[in-house]
């Protein structure tokens, strides 16, 4: 549904519902079970059961759909190499073509991130919920960056589309560094 | 028929917009909490269509207890959209004369 329409006819709709309701719930009620179509005194047995089945599939649809979509919405998540010692942002683009894709490891996806903080990949981005992690890389191996808490080092996730010359490309973005540092860049963009 | 209809239908289309904007509250945006109230005005308007199916006049009532829950937030909102588009815009340069 248009979400610009949604609430224009949810406002409509809730006049026609108040108005109806307010009528007939203050109308004195026909003798002689005299009904229209528009205030009616009962509904058939047949239009009853037509509604009970066409409830009863609804139900069931939506049953079916939540637990399918229940099951998308988890995804792989990602294990991010950033170069140790590497202040400032990262940023992944997706569906970059020519580019290598994301290698699978242990069932993560593999991002390691160049020292220049740009990763261009032909793997498309994936949504849904997933615990993502991220680690400082070196000749010595990984130590893992706390991206959460007072130590977190990790800030300003972001996920979006940009647009240009090559048409649109899903990016990801994220800033590595204290919470002063992540703050005196945020104020650098604006 | 019509009854069940007008008011299932106005219990989805409430009950849909407003859990939309109760949605946008995961990423940050102000919760109101009369969207509460009126949520569960749309699950008695879907309670007062079935119904309606069995004893009409029952029914309307209902229904219009429901849609007044409706309105605890649908109000509101709109009088302070209609104060907004009314009001005239406020100068910025006029904050900075003032002292």
């Amino acid at each position: 549904m248009n979400p610009v329409i949604l609430p224009y006819l949810a406002t409509a709709l809730l006049v026609l519902v108040t108005v109806y309701s307010a009528i007939v719930s203050f109308r004195q009620k026909p003798d002689g079970g005299a009904s229209g179509w528009i205030f009616p005194n009962g509904t058939r047995r047949s239009s009853r059961i037509v509604v009970g089945i066409a409830s009863l599939a609804l139900v069931i649809g939506l049953a079916a759909w939540l637990s399918v979509s229940a099951r998308n919405t988890t995804r792989r998540s990602s294990r991010f190499l950033i170069p140790d010692g590497y202040t400032g942002w990262v940023r992944v683009e997706f569906e970059v073509a020519g580019a290598p894709p994301l290698p699978v490891e242990a069932g993560q996806n593999v991002l390691a991130i160049p020292p220049s903080g740009l990763l261009r990949t032909s793997s498309s981005e994936q949504n849904g919920w997933a615990k993502d992690s991220y680690h400082f890389s070196s000749s010595a191996g990984a130590r893992p960056i706390p991206d959460s808490g007072p130590q977190a080092l990790i800030w300003g996730k972001i996920n979006g589309e940009a647009s240009g010359s090559s048409g649109k490309r899903k990016y990801e973005e994220f800033f590595v560094g204290t919470n002063q540092q992540f703050k005196e860049q945020a104020a650098g963009r604006q | 028929m019509l009854p069940f209809l007008l008011y299932f239908v106005t219990g989805v289309v409430t009950g849909y917009h407003v859990y939309v904007l109760l949605t946008l509250a995961m990423y940050g945006a102000p919760f109101n909490p009369l969207e509460l109230v009126s949520i569960f005005g749309s699950f008695c308007l879907l309670i007062a269509a079935y119904v309606s199916l069995f004893r009409p006049y029952a029914a309307a009532r209902v229904a219009l207890i429901a849609a007044l829950a409706v309105w605890c937030f649908y109000g509101p909102a709109i009088a302070n959209i209609v104060r907004t588009r009314i009001a005239p815009a406020t100068a910025v340069s006029s904050e900075s004369t003032r002292s």
